[in-house]
């Protein structure tokens, strides 16, 4: 069967020493940094994103890969032990699992999230090796009115998802896309919006702005106040969960895979607002919602299952169609391009050892995170206790050295700190900085099928609502665009997300 | 705020947005002035970089005239003077990394961007600072094998 050979290749790739050290790295610095609050998934890609530029390419995925889950079972852990979630998507996960530490079940709670995410992440992980190349071949046949389309969708629909304001989003969008003008316009060979500077010429770097807006303004954010600790539980009490725990969170994991996997798949879905939605459902379907902020095991079972299936099945768009979902694949989306792949349906047909390994690396890699967290928690509590003031000074010569290495030049260097202001107002704004790394990524690529497919129509708009599969992404689009202006459902998102925002 | 009065109808947050996004836009706009604008069927260089500054222009003043009638809302506590120290460390960094090598900028980096924190101390600042140049030079410059070079001369 052509789907084992596959999957053999795959594991065989994902298997040589290298690439299973690339992974445990990964695995290790994602719970490192997941575990330490005041630094994100989002902020650590960044930072590392130069580093893996040194490595063979499917290496460098595997690592990146590796962070980014791990640094979802991190954040649990913080989430749990002291009540401060070391990123987004571990939120719902500290009110019912702190909690349930302050009881002494501490133990039980990060065995059941480490199970439970194991689980999702066997999932999706599936999920995204039978999808992959179904969607894959579906996507061969799209031209450049298909692609201008979905970059539409994409780009739109994970303003809308996203946090916050539509419009702002928006707003980012375009500073992104024109952004990602800057330099010489590969179709005249004229200098676009470079203010003289020859340095420009090449455009900005996709790893200057990703460690502007996402590491220097969150060091300096960090800094604007002194730290916020939690109380940490010390004792974390047996591991393992007893009879009735289980039976109460077997059900929740499975809901919260289903909901992870399909959410991650959105655009501006993934791991944060799988956690979210995967919490809602269990509060709805429990008979004892009152239990729920509590220490409800479901509470953490769900949550956690879903968004390490989101984070998981985030990767699904990206591999199949080179879309990115969030800021993170937009970075993955990044390292791709400066390995030389482009992301998208051809990756599965020309580097099928590059996809496949990259699905049995995250398999694998899901199952070192169960070592990496269970046994060793201890460590990792240890590791809480070190002050910011000692870690910031770190990751700001990961930030310079990595940015100076990828042109061995200065002044990408001092690029940076424009972006670091950049990324400081923009949250004193509360505007979001990933849809301006996503229009970033993605402008190139709407840029030059959008001149495609207006020169092949001769000028001719209607050629995106001839073209089927493009009409309905279209209207996918518009009809998103529309509910929003319906008071009802401006409503209900607001609900939803304000739960979010304590 | 239940006093009616005009100063507490303003989205401050909001207001920042929209001048940002519109200053932005305006700025691209003048830095593209030359560029060629074609027709949508031979697009010119120009014809995206300045449709997309307009619409961020017009995004942006729609936010900003919006937030201008919703309810107050302040930008918040802020403290600037970390992400400043902070410049100050990056960009000596962008300028001695060339000339003077990994290890003056390095150095420089690190003691000034440690002095960001408020609660940092010059013994704990000299030994990371120290262990930090050290590690940086192994794994960066001999290990991964970035372009720089160490010391001055």
């Amino acid at each position: 069967m052509a789907f084992l050979d596959v999957l053999m290749l795959g594991f065989s790739e994902a298997f040589t020493p290298t690439n299973l050290l690339f992974c445990f790295i990964g695995a290790l610095l994602g719970t490192l940094i997941g575990v330490l609050p005041g630094i994100g998934p989002t902020a650590t890609v960044a930072i590392l994103l130069p580093v893996t530029f040194f490595l063979p390419p499917l290496g460098a995925l595997i690592m990146l890969a590796g962070i980014f889950y791990g640094a979802q079972y991190g954040g649990s852990t913080t989430a749990i032990l002291v009540n401060l979630p070391g990123e987004a998507s571990a939120v719902v996960t500290a009110i019912d699992g702190y909690q349930m530490a302050r009881k002494g079940r501490a133990g039980a709670a990060l065995a059941i999230a480490a199970l439970g995410s194991f689980f999702a992440g066997t999932v999706a992980t599936i999920g995204l090796a039978v999808a992959g190349p179904t969607l894959s071949s579906f996507a061969l046949s799209f031209g450049p009115a298909e692609y201008v389309a979905l970059c539409i969708f994409g780009l739109l629909a994970a303003t809308i998802l996203a946090h916050g304001s539509v419009v702002k989003a928006i707003g980012m969008v375009c500073l992104g896309l024109v952004l990602g003008m800057v330099g010489i316009d590969v179709n005249s060979g004229a200098t676009r919006l470079t203010f003289g500077s020859t340095e420009l010429y090449d455009g900005i770097d996709f790893v200057v702005i990703a460690v502007g807006l996402f590491g220097v303004a969150e060091i300096a954010s960090n800094l604007e106040f002194k730290e916020a600790r939690g109380v940490l539980q010390s004792t974390i009490g047996r591991l393992w969960p007893t009879r009735q725990e289980f039976k109460e969170s077997w059900a929740a994991v499975l809901r919260g895979t289903a909901v992870g996997t399909i959410l991650g798949v959105l655009p501006g879905g993934g791991a944060t607002l799988s956690a979210f939605s995967a919490y809602s459902v269990e509060k709805k379907i429990s008979k004892t919602p009152e239990k729920f902020g509590h220490g409800a095991i479901a509470g953490v079972a769900g949550p956690e299952a879903a968004n390490n299936a989101g984070a998981q099945s985030s990767f699904i768009p990206l591999l199949t169609l080179g879309i990115p979902s969030n800021s993170i694949m937009a970075m993955m989306l990044g390292a791709m391009t400066i390995h030389g792949i482009t992301p998208g349906p051809s990756v599965i047909q020309n580097q099928p050892e590059l996809f496949w390994g990259l699905v049995a690396s995250m398999w694998l890699g899901n199952a070192m995170l169960l070592v990496i967290n269970l046994p060793l928690i201890g460590i990792w509590v240890r590791l809480l206790k070190v002050p910011y003031r000692l870690l910031y000074p770190a990751i700001l010569l990961f930030c310079c050295i990595g940015v100076y290495s990828v042109n061995n030049r200065g002044f990408d260097v001092a690029l940076v700190i424009l972006f670091g202001i950049l990324g400081y107002v923009l949250r004193k704004a509360k505007c979001e900085a990933g849809p301006l790394l996503l229009g970033f990524v993605l402008g190139p690529l709407l840029e030059t099928n959008l001149r495609r497919a207006l020169l092949l129509s001769q000028g001719d708009p209607l050629v995106f609502v001839e073209r089927p599969i493009s009409a309905v992404l279209l209207l996918i689009t518009a009809g998103m665009l529309l509910t929003l202006i319906l008071p009802a459902i401006r409503k209900g998102r607001k609900e939803a997300f304000e739960a979010s925002e304590d | 705020m239940m006093t009616g009065s005009s100063k507490n109808h303003r989205d401050y947050p909001d207001l920042l947005a929209g001048g940002l996004m519109t200053g932005l836009g305006a700025l691209g706009l003048w830095a593209g002035r030359d560029l060629a604008f074609g027709t949508p069927a031979m697009m010119g260089s120009g014809f995206l970089p300045n449709v997309l500054c307009g619409v961020l222009i017009a995004i942006g003043l729609f936010v900003f005239l919006k937030a201008m009638t919703k309810s107050y809302e302040p930008i918040g506590d802020s403290n600037i003077k970390p992400l400043l120290i902070l410049i100050a460390a990056i960009a000596g960094f962008a300028f001695l990394a060339e000339s003077f090598g990994f290890v003056v900028s390095t150095v420089w980096l690190l003691v000034i961007g440690s002095l960001a924190d408020q609660e940092s101390r010059w013994k704990e600042i000299a030994v990371s600072t120290l262990l930090l140049t050290a590690f940086g030079a192994l794994v960066f410059i001999y290990g991964l094998g970035v372009q720089m070079p160490v010391l001055p001369f």
